[in-house]
């Protein structure tokens, strides 16, 4: 009897090891996470949009009413200019970095005339460019983040259907390449 | 010696298959320590920000999910009435009251995953605030269900669970302090066919 005991204290320490040990490291070993469907979606420097009427899982968490497109990118290959043309009535953007946590995350209101016009750069990257010409001849907003590879997700209203033309070409024609400080 | 061994025997099995299944479990259905109750609904501000527990990490992780981040909006959930009964696809609710200051919000129903549900052919998948009718005091009222009403309605057809989601863009609520205090509109049942 004690020694069964004994197997059931020592098994319950080490059920709570395992149960921290497995959710500490889900996120590590996670494949399905939001990096891994961004990356599968094309090439880097690009914007895709996510699809409204994909697969079940895909649409999980989405809103209707807003279209979304997606870039990766990596910071170690210099700044990303994250810029679009064109008006709607709201959009809103979000940075997640590799491991699909948000770093930073802005609205139109947030910005000069609404526009999409954002320069993403890692601490020293920033230094070189606030010592450029071209912050200065630009009204782009400067976000400074301490990560290498990442994604952007703009999201932006549709309030009707005659907006989604308007809207999907706004996203489609988002640019997010590389930018020489 | 043999002792030692069913020791040992006992203990992993306990451990392995304990530890995994409570892992399992609380990723899957466990809310998280972040989760903010306002009236019938429910946010999960932290979700996907360095600040969130180890559980909704794992979640976001799992879900790949792309959270609303601070400065975009912040979107609630509710899986039950005011009265606590479970949301249902057959019935009838109707929502009333207000929402926070926001610059805009949509509401939408989904199923118990969160994945949006599409109504038949020609019906508005969300409704926005810009053309929800009000009245006098600025508050409205929304039917959801199966049956047309006049007004503002929102359309759910078929059977099984049924979730509502309200997502309030461009929002102080956000904010650290913008949580405490916070009303959404309340969800009362009308009636059910089932």
């Amino acid at each position: 009897m004690r020694s069964f005991l004994w197997a059931l204290g020592l098994g319950l320490v080490g059920a709570g090891l395992v149960h921290i040990v497995i959710v500490l490291l889900v996120p590590v070993y996670a494949d399905h996470n939001s990096w891994a469907r961004v990356t599968a979606l094309g090439a880097e420097n690009q914007f895709h949009l996510l699809d409204q009427a994909g697969p079940a899982d895909q649409r999980r968490e989405t809103d209707p009413l807003l279209l979304r497109a997606a870039c990766p990118f990596d910071l170690d290959n210099g700044p990303v200019r994250v810029f679009a043309t064109g008006s709607v009535p709201f959009w809103s953007l979000s940075v997640f970095g590799r491991n699909g946590e948000n770093v930073y995350s802005l609205n139109d209101r947030s910005s000069v005339d609404r526009r999409l016009d954002l320069v993403l750069a890692q601490p020293l990257q920033r230094i070189e460019l606030e010592k450029s010409s071209v912050a200065q001849k630009t009204d782009s907003i400067v976000a400074e983040l301490d990560i290498h590879k990442g994604f952007v997700v703009v999201r932006a209203f549709v309030p009707d259907e005659s907006w989604r033309p308007i809207v999907t070409s706004f996203l489609h024609d988002a640019a997010c390449a590389v930018t020489e400080p | 010696m043999f002792r030692t061994i069913f020791i040992v025997v006992v203990a992993l099995a306990i451990a392995l298959g304990g530890g995994a299944y409570s892992a399992w479990y609380a990723v899957n259905d466990f809310d998280g320590f972040g989760a903010l109750k306002a009236g019938d609904w429910t946010a999960y501000p932290l979700e996907g920000t360095h600040e969130a527990d180890p559980y909704s990490r794992a979640r976001t992780a799992r879900e790949g999910a792309l959270p609303l981040g601070s400065a975009e909006g912040i979107a609630f959930y509710a899986y039950a009435d005011h009265r606590g009964e479970p949301l249902m696809r057959g019935c009838e609710y109707r929502i009333q009251g207000n929402s926070p200051p926001a610059r805009f919000w949509t509401l939408h129903a989904a199923d118990d995953a969160l994945v949006p549900l599409i109504p038949r052919a020609g019906l508005p998948e969300a409704l926005h605030s810009e053309e929800v009718i009000r009245r006098q005091d600025g508050t409205y009222v929304i039917a959801i269900g199966p049956k047309p009403r006049p007004g503002n309605w929102l359309a759910v057809q078929g059977s099984g669970p049924l979730a509502l989601v309200m997502t309030l863009y461009d929002t102080p609520v956000t904010g650290d302090s913008g949580l405490i205090g916070v009303t959404l509109p309340s969800i009362s049942r009308v009636a059910c066919d089932a």
